[in-house]
C-alpha cells in the first residue's frame, strides 16, 4: 500500500462527514439544551440518556411538520443520520424524523381513543347536561386519602355546607384504577345524588392514564347523573375531562363549579325578601291609592250628596206636587169665594152705571137721529134708486124722479127745474 | 296556589323553596294580584324566607362513605 499524502484538514473532516453520513440510526434520549431561535434555519438540540450526550440538529421545515413540540425533559425517538459541520469540526447527528417516546406513545394512544369516542358523538356539546343550581347531594368519586378529596370538603364547606356530600373512594391510579373509578362512578350514581365529582389531584402524565382509560371515558358519559372533573391540574386535559358535563381545572375548580357560595346565597335571599316587602307595600300603596281616590269622590266624601241630591228632588216634587194639587185647589177656592162674594156685593149695583150712560146715550142719540132733525122741519131728498142723497142741484135735471123723506112718511116728485 | 297544595316550606329543598320564593316576588312586583292574593303570597314568602335564612345560617356539611375510608383531617 502506497504512502498516501497528507490530508488537509478540511479533506479530513470531509471524509469523516461522508463516513458518518452513512451511519443510519432510530435513537431514544430525553431532550436538552432546546434552542429554537426564529431566524435559524433549524432546530438544535442534545439528547442525553444519563450516560452520554448526542447534539442534534433538524432543518426548521422538517420540524414543524413532526408536530411535537420539544422542550427540555421530554423523551423523544429520532431517526437520522451523524453527519459533521466541517468548519467547526463538529459531529452532530441530524434529525429526519422526530415522534415522541414512552409519555409521547401513551399520547398518540389516549388520541386515537379520544379520536374514536368524538366520531361516536360522545363529546359534543349537546350531551353536556345541565347542572342543578342548588344540589342537595353531590357525590364525590377520588382517592379516599390525598389532596384531592380534602379540597373538595374544604371548598364545599366554606362555599356550600347546604349539600350533603356523599364519598366514594377508590383507587386512582396504577393496574387496576380504571375499573376501580368505573365502580365508584356506579356506586356513586346508585346513591342518586344530583351532580357527580370526579376529581384526582396533580401527577405526572402516566399517573393520570386511568382517567384516560375508554372503560372509564365511557362509564362518564353514560352516567344517569351529570358528572364533573377536575382532573390534575390547570393544563391537563384527559378524555374523562371531555366527556364529561362540565370540566374543570382542579378538584377545587370541580366543587366550586357545583356549589353555589353560601355568602352570595344570604345577599340573593336577603335581597329577595327586600324584593318581597318592596312588591307588597307596592301593592298596598295601590291599593290605598285606589281607594282613597273613590274615597275622595263626591258621593263618599259627603254623603248627603246622595241622598241630599234624591232629598233635593224629592223636596221640589212634593213642593210641585204641593202647588199643583191641594195650594191650587185652594187657592182656587179661595178665588172662587172672592168672586162669588164680590158679585154677591156688586151685583146689587151693576146696573146702575150703564141704565145712567145708557139714559144719557140714548138722548144724545136721539139728538143725533135724522129722525129728530127730520122732526124738526127739515126734508132729504134721494135721487130715483132711493139711496142717494142729493146735495147739489146739479146732480139732478129737470124730469129726474126724486124721492123726499120728511119726517113722517115720504114723497115721490119730478123735477121741474134746477138752479144754482 | 291553594294552601294545601303547598309544601311546608321546612319540607322542601333549598333551591325548590327559592324558585317558589322568586315567582312569589315576580307576581308580587307584577301588581296584577288581587289585594287578598298578595297578602296571602306574601306570608307565603315570608315563611319561605325565614326557612331559608334558616337553612343558610345552619347549614352542616354532612359527609357520607359510600366506598373506600376516608382520610381527611376534618379539624380544618
Amino acid at each position: 500500500m502506497a504512502q498516501e499524502r497528507a490530508l488537509t484538514v478540511k479533506e479530513a473532516m470531509s471524509a469523516a462527514k461522508s463516513a458518518l453520513e452513512s451511519v443510519h440510526v432510530r435513537v431514544i434520549g430525553e431532550v436538552s439544551e432546546f434552542n429554537d431561535k426564529p431566524g435559524y434555519k433549524a432546530a438544535y438540540f442534545s439528547i442525553g440518556d444519563g450516560q452520554a450526550t448526542m447534539p442534534c440538529m433538524m432543518w426548521r421545515d422538517q420540524y414543524q411538520a413532526s408536530g411535537v413540540q420539544l422542550r427540555c425533559g421530554v423523551l423523544v425517538e429520532l431517526s437520522g443520520v451523524f453527519s459533521a459541520y466541517v468548519p467547526k469540526g463538529r459531529m452532530q447527528f441530524m434529525v429526519r424524523s422526530l415522534q415522541l417516546a414512552g409519555e409521547g406513545v401513551l399520547r398518540m394512544q389516549v388520541a386515537e381513543v379520544a379520536r374514536r369516542l368524538e366520531a361516536e358523538g360522545l363529546m359534543r356539546s349537546d350531551r353536556k347536561r345541565v347542572l342543578p343550581r342548588f344540589p342537595q347531594r353531590l357525590a364525590v368519586v377520588t382517592s379516599p386519602r390525598g389532596k384531592a378529596i380534602h379540597d373538595v370538603i374544604r371548598t364545599l364547606r366554606r362555599r356550600y355546607p347546604l349539600a350533603e356530600l356523599l364519598v366514594a373512594g377508590v383507587q386512582v391510579e396504577g393496574v387496576g384504577a380504571p375499573e376501580a373509578l368505573v365502580h365508584g362512578l356506579r356506586v356513586a350514581a346508585e346513591a342518586k345524588p344530583d351532580v357527580i365529582l370526579l376529581v384526582r389531584g396533580g401527577g405526572s402524565y402516566e399517573d393520570l392514564m386511568p382517567f384516560n382509560a375508554e372503560q372509564v371515558a365511557r362509564a362518564v358519559s353514560r352516567s344517569p347523573i351529570p358528572v364533573v372533573t377536575g382532573i390534575g391540574h390547570e393544563p391537563d386535559t384527559s378524555i374523562a375531562d371531555m366527556v364529561s358535563d362540565l370540566r374543570a381545572s382542579t378538584p377545587t375548580a370541580a366543587a366550586e363549579a357545583v356549589s353555589p357560595s353560601i355568602d352570595e346565597m344570604h345577599s340573593e335571599v336577603e335581597s329577595l325578601g327586600r324584593h318581597l316587602g318592596k312588591a307588597l307595600s307596592h301593592r298596598l300603596e295601590g291599593a290605598q291609592h285606589d281607594v282613597r281616590r273613590l274615597a275622595e269622590r263626591p258621593a263618599f266624601s259627603d254623603p248627603r250628596v246622595i241622598i241630599g241630591s234624591l232629598s233635593q228632588r224629592l223636596d221640589l216634587v212634593s213642593i210641585a206636587l204641593n202647588g199643583a194639587l191641594p195650594g191650587r185647589l185652594e187657592r182656587d177656592e179661595q178665588r172662587l169665594q172672592f168672586a162669588r162674594e164680590s158679585m154677591q156685593r156688586t151685583g146689587s149695583h151693576l146696573l146702575d152705571r150703564p141704565r145712567e150712560k145708557f139714559a144719557v146715550s140714548a138722548a144724545r142719540l136721539h139728538d143725533l137721529s135724522p129722525l129728530a132733525i127730520l122732526g124738526r122741519g127739515y126734508a132729504v131728498c134721494f135721487a130715483s134708486d132711493g139711496r142717494t142723497v142729493i146735495k147739489q142741484a146739479a146732480e139732478l135735471s129737470a124730469g129726474d124722479r126724486v124721492h123726499v123723506r120728511v119726517a113722517h112718511g115720504h114723497i115721490g116728485a119730478v123735477v121741474e127745474e134746477t138752479g144754482e | 296556589m291553594e294552601d294545601s297544595t303547598l309544601k311546608s316550606p321546612e319540607e322542601m329543598t333549598f333551591g325548590e323553596a327559592l324558585a317558589e320564593l322568586e315567582g312569589i316576588v315576580g307576581s308580587l312586583e307584577g301588581g296584577q294580584l288581587e289585594l287578598e292574593t298578595s297578602l296571602e303570597r306574601y306570608e307565603r314568602g315570608v315563611a319561605l324566607l325565614r326557612s331559608l335564612q334558616t337553612k343558610l345560617s345552619e347549614a352542616q356539611q354532612k359527609v357520607t362513605t359510600l366506598i373506600g375510608e376516608l382520610e381527611v383531617d376534618d379539624t380544618e
